[in-house]
């Protein structure tokens, strides 16, 4: 929960996302769910000449569960705020 | 909230864990994303020639083997000659 | 110092005492990565800053016996990362030296 937060208050920065096979697409966050399954609008794939699959496509859906890593934009996110809140939901777990 | 509704009714690229890309339009999706396609066609990349087209007509693909769903901009997929396209496959997702 | 006054109970505490610190991520697909952890849950997803990731890039030579591949290292730097849990391995606390 505490990490689909996250990805809602970055909704309409940039990111890119890269998947499990290798795929990066760097793009608008437009949404998440709570499966953190991914639209991103005005999207572009990295190395394109390698991977021409995805040129016409403007925007898309990424299942979570293909996804590796996310890179984000450091100065919208609030590392205290981060620490502070998964302190408190391991706080809550707990109980 | 990451849904799949605005790609209802739209021409829709699709990549499946086993790296094949099928286009087709999005006709109806479930809760579990699984998707019907109508006109469909699976685009095969190759380094020795171009894009094949291969008709599979109406379609069913499980939510659980798709990795992406990306809207077609059909004007710009339409300027695309395929037969000058010359890509690897797109890799597997491997976890 | 026992493990009630050191304040870890289960494996999960370990990663909360190591919040705000550097930390070492080993991932699968030969994927090591060292950043400041922020946030983290119970999939072992994790948001990472300063993060370096290395990637192991084994090539079999050709003809040469078994176990004699050659192992290719490639780095690259990212500012903010958010790592899905499913491909955690481990995670390990800062080295206190």
């Amino acid at each position: 929960m505490l990490i689909f937060s996250v990805f809602k208050t970055l909704t309409d920065q940039t990111v890119s996302v890269e998947l499990k096979n290798d795929l990066s697409i760097t793009g608008t966050l437009k949404s998440v769910d709570q499966f953190l399954n991914i639209r991103l609008d005005n999207i572009k794939v990295q190395d394109e000449a390698r991977h021409p699959h995805m040129m016409a496509v403007k925007n898309c859906f990424i299942r979570g569960s293909v996804v590796r890593y996310v890179q984000l934009p450091a100065e919208h996110v609030d590392t205290q705020l981060l620490e502070d809140a998964t302190r408190r939901e391991t706080a809550v777990q707990k109980r | 909230m990451a849904g799949l509704q605005p790609y209802v009714d739209h021409r829709v690229l699709l990549i499946l864990q086993d790296g094949r890309a099928i286009v087709g339009v999005m006709a109806g999706f479930d809760q579990k994303s699984n998707v019907v396609l109508s006109d469909t066609k699976e685009r095969v990349y190759s380094m020795e020639e171009g894009v094949e087209e291969i008709p599979l007509g109406l379609y069913l693909v499980k939510g659980d083997q798709i990795v992406l769903i990306g809207e077609l901009d059909e004007a710009a997929d339409k300027a695309v000659d395929l037969s000058t396209i010359r890509a690897e496959p797109l890799p597997p997702i491997r976890y | 110092m026992d493990a009630s006054s050191s304040g870890i109970q289960e494996p999960f505490d370990l990663i909360r005492l190591s919040l705000s610190e550097r930390v070492f991520v080993k991932l699968r697909g030969d994927r090591e990565l060292t950043g400041v952890l922020h946030a983290y849950d119970g999939h072992m997803n994790l948001i990472l800053s300063d993060v370096e990731e290395t990637i192991m890039i084994v090539d079999q030579v050709e003809g040469a016996p078994e176990g004699h591949a050659t192992v290719n290292v490639a780095k690259r730097k990212m500012e903010m990362l958010f790592v899905r849990g499913d491909g955690v391995i481990l995670v390990s606390p800062p080295s206190r030296t």
